[in-house]
């Protein structure tokens, strides 16, 4: 029993994390309709820029939160303008967002494959292998701050969206598009700064990256696969489910490593999905979607 | 009759012209296709006169390989507008049971090909009627989870060879012509692909899978069975795919999951389909002989293959961007399409 909950533990912090990876996937997805690939990918970017800030001017990956967010936030707004301005209001829209960021995760995949070759790297600041108890229950440093950002950025998130006008905007916008402008909410900027959001939060699960994951550029395939899975899990373009899809695959992950064997956690992912489109397609807090 | 229905208005003026153009010189693109068939066909007899011709049969086969995989994709990425992203896990599924069979008993992949062709349908019927019961961006998702979930799946079954995979045997055959089978065997996955998607676009199912494109709502209003024929489509578009994973496996005397079930694969695939046109009968086979060559002069001249993915994802973006057609539709769109490349 303790053993469970000692992993529990673990899997609560790695959800945790798991969260702040999927936020700004499932944000993409709710006011924009954007199915992100290339999330995964500018994670992994922003973890390349941590990594290296940490190894030549040793700045603490957490600490590069700081300037990954605007700078990723200024990074996706571009995106927006350049990329997905010109595919509004295409027919098959959806598809067409897939097809966009598919080839965007392609490129930059490659681009740093190019610059960064492909070995894996991980930064390694003091706190990485510490540990502190609470109770008989281990604790592990690393995971425990990282967790604690997260829970920070995403009460940001949340109050931001609850208690700003932009955040009404993009609430409103999340919830009917056209009903949106009708009462005059700029959509399109909404639009911009939704993905200079997701973006910045992209920058900084990168930074956390950098330190609890190895990573190499090929590696995005995989996350983005995990990510999206526990997106659809929770509900497309909730936050609410992105959250509580996390936190339960984090624990569900956690255990099925402890119980089968390192390497299988991510088949608690894909089982999840499977069995959510089985039972209740729309995830646990989705709408029905329209096509 | 339909000129009066249009004067009256009910009929768009495109509409009228589509339907009363005298249709174009079919034989001309029969007579090309036989033409381009028969000098394939004999391909393999020029070896003594033909310097490169272990390269050139290579890079042939290669080509008839990516025509088969990016028809077959085009199927339902392009028809019904479904994307799949995971369309590389029945390449592998194809490989592996052909691989099992010559490994453990000696069964020649050839005899067997087209068992890994009906697995691969099995599977895409299997994980259809999970999937495609919702509409939307779900089913994409699932593509990719499902290619990540064969790759764990794989890697951890030791039967399988686990991550180093199965080492297989060489044909028995003369060094001169061991490349011929493998040249034929690809031969008939590409013909095989082209007319299953020729059919498929000529049949009243290939007008319910463009109508799903085009409104799936609209279309299921208008009695067709949506969620079955998206199935069939999936399972459709997983033969050949299989059938050439088998062949492939052979021809490399090796399968391994990470060769494989990777993403980039499925990437390949849908930027061919894309390129050349999707929703088209003979884009993906301009698509695929396109991006082979553009793939093979990158390789030579900048020798990474990273340099190569770039290429390829910024040509995907380009296309989506400016020519979402891709070469045959936006060719038809300006009616500067040969005829002999409009199959539809």
């Amino acid at each position: 029993m303790t053993d469970i909950i000692q992993v529990s533990i673990f899997g609560l912090l790695l959800g945790g994390v798991y969260a702040l990876f999927a936020s700004g996937l499932t944000l993409a997805f709710g006011v924009m309709r954007i199915v992100n690939l290339s999330h995964a990918v500018f994670i992994v970017a922003a973890a390349y820029v941590a990594y290296f800030a940490f190894e030549e001017l040793g700045i603490d990956p957490l600490l590069s939160v700081l300037y990954l967010m605007p700078l990723f936030f200024l990074l996706g707004v571009g995106v927006y303008m350049t990329f997905f301005i010109r595919i509004e209001g295409s027919p098959r829209y959806v598809e067409m967002t897939v097809l966009l960021t598919f080839g965007l995760a392609i490129m930059t995949e490659g681009l740093l494959g190019w610059r960064f070759t492909g070995i894996f790297r991980q930064a390694k600041p003091s706190y990485l292998t510490d540990a502190f108890f609470i109770g008989d229950f281990l604790v592990p440093t690393g995971q425990f701050y990282a967790a604690v950002l997260s829970l920070v950025l995403l009460s940001g998130l949340w109050g931001f969206l609850r208690f700003t006008r932009t955040g009404y905007g993009i609430r409103a916008t999340m919830q009917n598009r056209s009903a949106a402008q009708l009462v005059g909410v700029n959509v399109r900027r909404v639009s911009a700064i939704s993905y200079g959001i997701s973006a910045a939060f992209a920058g900084a699960s990168g930074a956390l990256m950098s330190y609890l994951f190895p990573f190499f550029p090929f590696r995005h395939w995989q996350w983005i696969a995990l990510l999206l899975a526990l997106v659809v899990l929770g509900g497309m373009g909730s936050l609410k489910g992105a959250v509580v899809g996390a936190l339960v695959l984090g624990v569900a992950s956690s255990l099925v490593v402890d119980q089968i064997g390192p390497g299988w956690g991510p088949m608690a992912f894909y089982a999840a999905l499977f069995g959510i489109l089985l039972v209740r397609p729309q995830g646990l807090f989705g709408k029905e979607l329209a096509a | 009759m339909i000129e009066d229905r249009a004067a009256a208005g009910e009929i768009e003026p495109d509409v009228v012209e589509a339907v009363t153009a005298p249709k174009g010189p079919g034989k001309s693109r029969w007579a090309v296709a036989a033409v381009l068939l028969l000098g394939l066909l004999l391909l393999p007899l020029g070896r003594p006169f033909l310097d490169s011709y272990n390269y050139t049969i290579l890079l042939v086969t290669n080509g008839l390989m990516w025509v088969a995989l990016a028809s077959s994709w085009n199927i339902l990425g392009g028809y019904s507008g479904y994307i799949s992203l995971g369309h590389a896990v029945f390449l592998g599924v194809g490989g592996y049971v052909a691989a099992v069979p010559l490994y453990y008993h000696g069964v020649s992949p050839f005899l067997t090909a087209l068992v890994g062709g009906l697995a691969a349908v099995v599977l895409g019927l299997a994980v259809g009627l999970i999937t495609l019961r919702t509409r939307g961006p779900a089913f994409i998702i699932s593509t990719i989870a499902l290619l990540f979930m064969f790759l764990l799946l794989v890697e951890n079954f030791d039967y399988l060879g686990g991550t180093a995979g199965l080492p297989l045997p060489v044909v028995d055959l003369p060094q001169d012509w061991l490349k011929a089978p493998f040249f034929y065997a690809m031969l008939i996955a590409a013909v095989g692909s082209i007319l299953l998607s020729y059919r498929v676009a000529h049949s009243k199912f290939g007008l319910g899978l463009r109508a799903i494109a085009e409104d799936e709502t609209k279309a299921e209003v208008a009695g067709v069975p949506t969620r079955l024929y998206k199935i069939v489509a999936f399972a459709l578009s997983a033969f050949w795919v299989g059938v050439a994973g088998a062949i492939w496996g052979y021809s490399l005397s090796f399968v391994r999951p990470s060769l494989f079930f990777t993403v980039a694969i499925s990437a390949q695939m849908v930027l061919m389909a894309i390129i050349g046109g999707r929703g088209t009968v003979a884009g993906p086979v301009i698509g695929a002989a396109l991006i082979v060559a553009v793939n093979e002069f990158s390789l030579t001249q900048f020798g990474s293959s990273e340099i190569n993915i770039v290429i390829s994802g910024a040509l995907l973006v380009t296309v989506l961007l400016f020519f979402p057609l891709g070469i045959v539709g936006t060719l038809r769109a300006k009616r500067w399409l040969p005829a002999f490349l409009d199959w539809d």
